[in-house]
């Protein structure tokens, strides 16, 4: 047999393994926002989600290990490639003009920065309560921990709600090129299928952008209380 | 017309190299931008100067020899054509140009404007051919090969290797290069043979040469001079993946380089 693993250490190997491990983000992130928009249904479904989530501690563990193996995996491959780039074109053109690479092409790296430094932060702010820990463990009328007053009380905060709206910024930008052109790296081309492959980063990245700006928004304008 | 260029001159490989000023006249709009060079260089001659470098053959746009990026964009503002096939009217009188070379690790300079493009050879040497036996040419229409796969052939085959492609990736990725060449020798019967370890060769090679990885920015596309689409590169993509499928039931050490065609 030969060994799989080679094949994935070239340029196009690795390129085909980003693609992957990225589609498998998106896959999570979409399922994020869309369990998110309990917010809209009340604190009673929101914190009967997040318990459901929890009551199941072997998955949800298996989860936030897979979650986490494909992001250090994704992201060990990104700066793999970025510097092999780098060092592809030593001298720069003074001058350059980009006939077609779009805007949110030519910032992945950067993208991707804004996202992961997003991810940590709201790691520490939300899932463990170190930024702000004033509500971390109460717990709700029904004995269920108040996920709901926790994220309501945070998105009062205008620093907090500019610093998640910079999050999906950087997500937008990232999600806008990457579904593409994940599509585009797994070899996905067809005449039929052209338009819909080229159509799905912005639409991902619309759709996801806006279900957890509208979270964000509603409640530090005050249409979803506490 | 009067143009003012802004040239990279470079005396050798090691050298370090600069950009100067060169100031184009009685340049008439019918000229093409190479014979608005020579004129260049016929004063740089006479006043005892060394003239400007550049690669350059056929002038008809077929042969690849050309190169140049003008204004920051590889075979210069038209969509379509290489550099010789440019011409003055394209540009507005007194205009400045700024014209460099192919930049990447990969197509070191030998002078002025003269890249080393080896690197491309190189990778077709690895596997942008097919091992027949020689002898008595084949009968026409033995083979029979339906009229869309032998013009989506054609349209991968019409790249004349001037990489381009290389200069205007953000990456210096000569992915669209390769993908021409491997896409068009997998879809012709000559070519499926030995496309198992063609694929894997040719982008080893690609990857040894010091060549960036794929950004699906589509940069190249859009200054191919022969419109090679960026499907290729999808379909590229393809094959590799098929190969490590195919592989997985392969012996590990995989045959002689002919061995699949024998
Ligand atoms: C956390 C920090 C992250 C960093 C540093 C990062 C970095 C990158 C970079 C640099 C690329 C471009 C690779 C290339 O063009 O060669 C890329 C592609 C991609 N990223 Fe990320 N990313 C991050 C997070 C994410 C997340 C959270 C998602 C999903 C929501 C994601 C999904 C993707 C996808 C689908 C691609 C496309 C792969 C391809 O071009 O085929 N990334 N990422
Ligand atoms: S793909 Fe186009 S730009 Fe690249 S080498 Fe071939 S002809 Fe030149
Ligand atoms: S000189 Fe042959 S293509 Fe330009």
């Amino acid at each position: 047999m030969a060994r799989p693993s080679n094949h994935f250490q070239s340029t196009v190997g690795s390129k085909i393994v980003m693609a992957l491990s990225g589609l498998g983000l998106v896959i999570y992130v979409i399922f994020h926002m869309l369990g998110n928009l309990q917010v809209f249904e009340g604190s009673h479904a929101l914190n009967g989600y997040a318990a459901f989530l929890r009551e199941m501690p072997i998955l949800l563990w298996t989860a936030r290990a897979g979650l986490l193996s494909i992001v250090v995996l994704h992201i060990m491959l990104a700066i793999q490639l970025t510097l092999r780039n780098r060092r592809a074109r030593p001298v720069a053109y003074v001058v350059r003009q980009y006939r077609q690479a779009s805007f949110s092409s030519r910032t992945m790296a950067a993208s991707g920065l804004v996202l992961l430094l997003f991810i940590i932060f709201h790691l520490l702010h939300l899932t463990a309560g170190v930024i702000d820990s004033s509500s971390a463990d109460r717990l709700d009328a029904e004995g269920h921990r108040d996920v709901y007053g926790k994220i309501i009380h945070a998105f009062q905060n205008p620093f907090i709600v500019a610093l998640y709206l910079a999050g999906q910024l950087g997500l937008g930008l990232h999600l806008n090129h990457a579904v593409t052109s994940s599509l585009q790296t797994l070899g996905l081309e067809h005449a039929a299928f052209n338009r819909l492959f080229k159509a799905a980063g912005p639409t991902v990245a619309l759709l996801v952008v806006l279900g957890n700006a509208a979270i964000i928004l509603a409640i530090f304008l005050g249409i979803v209380r506490g | 017309m009067k143009f003012s260029l802004n040239i990279w001159r470079q005396k050798g490989p090691d050298e370090k190299g600069s950009f100067m000023t060169y100031e184009a006249r009685d340049v008439s709009a019918g000229m093409s931008f190479l014979e608005m060079l020579d004129g260049v260089n016929q004063g740089l001659i006479a006043k005892g100067e060394e003239p400007v470098a550049f690669e350059q053959d056929c002038r008809e746009g077929i042969c690849g020899s050309c190169s140049l990026v003008i204004n920051g964009i590889p075979h210069g503002p038209d969509r379509g054509i290489t550099t010789c096939q440019l011409y003055m009217r394209r540009f507005p009188d007194g205009a400045a140009i700024t014209i460099e070379p192919w930049r990447a690790r990969a197509f070191p300079i030998i002078k002025d404007l003269v890249v080393d493009r080896r690197a491309l050879d190189r990778v077709m040497q690895a596997g942008g051919y097919i091992s027949v036996n020689t002898g008595g040419a084949v009968d026409g229409n033995v083979l029979l090969i339906s009229k869309d796969q032998a013009e989506t052939a054609m349209d991968a085959a019409s790249c004349i290797g001037c990489g381009a492609c290389v200069a205007a990736c953000k990456n210096a990725s000569a992915m669209l290069f390769v993908a021409a060449k491997v896409s068009h020798l997998a879809l012709l019967p000559q070519g499926k043979p030995e496309r198992t370890r063609r694929v894997k060769a040719m982008l080893g090679v690609m990857d040894r040469e010091g060549f960036g990885s794929c950004g699906n920015q589509n940069e190249c596309e859009a200054v191919c001079p022969k419109g090679i689409s960026v499907r290729f590169i999808a379909a590229l993509n393809r094959e590799y993946l098929r190969a490590g499928v195919v592989e997985l039931g392969l012996p590990a050490e995989p045959e002689s380089p002919h061995a699949e065609s024998a």
